[in-house]
């Protein structure tokens, strides 16, 4: 017994019985004898027989390479949507097999199984049923049967999913589309006595090519997913290249520079950083959320003042603003501050950015030591000019808190509007 | 933030074995590492084996359905009030950080910092508070803005409070200096970045949707 249900290979007409019989744990002679019996009840067997062959993989499937494939867990899905990452693959069990090709005398089963069935059918419902309807319908039967028959079961089950026919509704569509087929040739074929009624052939004729096309649309379907399955894969590969050019020009250049400077712990440092913000600001270029031209330009700023001292210069941002004239001197400012912060405080600089409708507040903090601003000489331009004085000149405010615990800069600039309002 | 009697115990989550070496070494004498594991299927494995206090998840893993940290919290959700995940990456983008939290992990740190740092955000996490570095408190402040105010408990816009707390940790300030510059206690800090931890977790606030559906979180 097996807990999932394959269709034996070792078969008469579709491994159907055989697959059952050891599913289920009994006697295949006993399935067949069941099955058999049963088709005598309006074909029940017949049609339970029909719906396992649709339905229940061949044991020892394989798919082509870009063939939809049947899953493990027996689930008809295309290559595209199967899981892209850590999807055991490789784990298909009895890969490898090859279909025998389908025998004439399985066709002459199925096909004759299939027309004593209808015919008892009928016989018990009462019916009249006339030979020359029924032979050929048979015949088209056969027919749609032996063209199934063409396609290897992987296609079979790519297509069921395909056109979905796991649904009712499309269920409903296909057995629709084989019904409008074959009540079309069934009209030509029995109205040949009364060629008179033309419109009958017409009809019938739009009937048959409705169908035709409802057939056909999961063929269509499939070659279509097929189309943007490779067309996907070329992307996938062209994105590659890409990415391995752009390693190769920053990261191997600067794993090759680390090397050579491998003794100088802070060239090291400097390298390593620099190429990791210039790999992130890569990686996250399409993500970032605020490309507006002022965070850019503190970030620009803060990355080198990074270079210029090794430091890390970490950079929060949230909001942005238009790059104006009074928004370059705050820049400026901010570059001032982290300098500072970088030359004087020996740790990570952290700058925050905030940017409203009321205007820009900027903060630079770092952890060193701190100084006494009283006590800064006043030839010492450095903060008093460059932080200070320029944000009072364009209308902003500066303020410098420092302890024993690290200094903090707090940048103002209002928004124009704002500036005007408050202005006294 | 008080030093737990009994060793912390921790499960290491990363593919990179060098790193996790190197955080182990680096790691105080009051955490101990139980278990480590390299992908999605062996982080849950081993979460449910040893049923640590903290579990240190790297984002990016390989295995499982693709989708790293993410899975491995929610394949371990029948211990997550005992069990805490605290986030660690290389990256910084808003997708990765929000989305791990969102998944449940109580904080979120980057891979640069020390291990004096990495220890304290463990016992914090395992303590039951969340650890938030200055960017995630950034991106907290992006998503929810700035400007508006809850008014009482709501859960899409952030109280007066939080947002001047979730300020200045994104200007770099410990919880300590957030304290003793907002005259309140550490455990009132705690609280306030629980509060904005939940808030991040469960609002289903438009703009953070939208914020999300964006950055193609949903």
């Amino acid at each position: 017994m097996s807990a999932k249900m394959y269709r034996s290979q070792k078969r008469i007409v579709a491994g159907v019985c055989g697959g059952l019989a050891q599913h289920l744990g009994i006697k295949v002679g006993l399935v067949r004898a069941i099955l058999i019996g049963t088709s005598f009840f309006f074909g029940a067997g017949l049609i339970f027989y029909a719906w396992l062959w649709l339905l229940v993989p061949m044991a020892g499937e394989v798919a082509g390479a870009d063939a939809p494939v049947v899953e493990l867990d027996g689930n008809p899905r295309l290559k595209l949507f199967r899981p892209a990452v850590g999807a055991p693959v490789a784990e298909r069990p009895n890969a490898g097999r090859q279909k025998p090709p389908v025998g004439f005398k399985e066709i002459l089963i199925g096909g004759i199984l299939f027309a004593a069935a209808f015919i008892l059918f009928g016989r018990q419902m009462g019916w009249n049923l006339q030979l020359g309807t029924l032979v050929p319908l048979s015949i088209i039967v056969l027919g749609a049967v032996l063209a199934w028959m063409q396609l290897d079961n992987t296609r079979r089950i790519g297509l069921l999913s395909a056109a979905k026919a796991d649904t009712p509704m499309a269920l409903l569509r296909l057995g629709g589309g084989i019904a409008l087929v074959i009540a079309g040739v069934i009209v030509i074929v029995a109205g040949s006595g009364s060629w008179t009624l033309v419109w009958a052939s017409i009809v019938a004729s739009l009937a048959v090519l409705a169908g035709v096309a409802l057939v056909l649309a999961p063929w269509a379907l499939k070659f279509w997913r097929e189309f943007q399955c490779e067309r996907a894969g070329r992307i996938r590969e062209t994105e590659r290249a890409e990415i391995a050019a752009h390693l190769h020009d920053s990261v191997l250049q600067t794993l090759a520079l680390i090397q050579k400077n491998a003794q100088s712990p802070s060239d090291v440092t400097r390298l390593a950083r620099a190429q990791e913000r210039e790999l992130r600001e890569w990686i996250y270029q399409d993500a970032e959320h605020n490309s507006g031209a002022l965070v850019e330009r503190v970030k620009a700023v803060c990355a080198e003042v990074e270079d210029l001292y090794g430091q890390a210069v970490e950079v929060v941002a949230v909001g942005d603003a238009e790059l104006t004239e009074r928004g370059n001197a705050l820049v400026q400012a901010v570059r001032e501050a982290v300098l500072n912060g970088a030359r004087h405080g020996g740790t990570t600089v952290s700058v925050y950015v905030e940017a409203a409708e009321k205007g820009v507040d900027v903060f630079v903090k770092d952890r060193g030591a701190g100084f006494d601003l009283t006590g800064v000489p006043p030839d010492r331009l450095g903060v008093r000019e460059s932080v200070v004085g320029r944000m009072q000149r364009n209308g902003g405010t500066a303020e410098i808190i420092s302890s024993a615990e690290g200094t903090e800069v707090r940048l103002h600039l209002p928004s124009e509007t704002s500036a005007n309002e408050e202005a006294k | 933030m008080t030093v737990p009697a009994t060793p912390i115990r921790v499960v290491i989550v990363d593919d990179h074995a060098i790193f996790r070496s190197g955080l182990k070494a680096d790691l105080a004498a009051d955490v101990d590492v139980q278990a480590e594991a390299a992908t999605v299927e062996e982080a849950i494995a081993a979460v449910h084996a040893v049923q640590p206090d903290v579990v240190l998840l790297d984002v990016h893993l390989p295995g499982g359905r693709g989708q790293g940290g993410r899975e491995v919290i929610a394949g371990c959700t029948a211990l997550l009030p005992g069990t805490k995940f605290l986030a660690l990456s290389v990256s910084d983008s808003a997708e990765d950080v929000v989305s791990v939290i969102r998944a449940g992990a109580r904080g979120y740190v980057t891979k640069t910092i020390s291990g004096s740092e990495i220890s304290a955000a463990i016992r914090r996490v395992a303590g039951g508070d969340a650890v938030f570095s200055p960017r995630l408190a950034g991106f907290v402040l992006d998503a929810f803005g700035t400007a508006e105010v809850a008014v009482e408990d709501e859960l899409d816009k952030l109280s007066a409070r939080e947002l001047e707390v979730m300020r200045l940790i994104a200007r770099g300030y410990s919880y300590k200096e957030v304290a003793k510059a907002l005259f309140i206690s550490i455990k009132t800090v705690e609280t306030h970045v629980s509060a904005v931890l939940r808030k991040l977790q469960l609002s289903s606030r438009h703009e953070l949707t939208r914020w999300a559906v964006d950055r193609r979180l949903l």
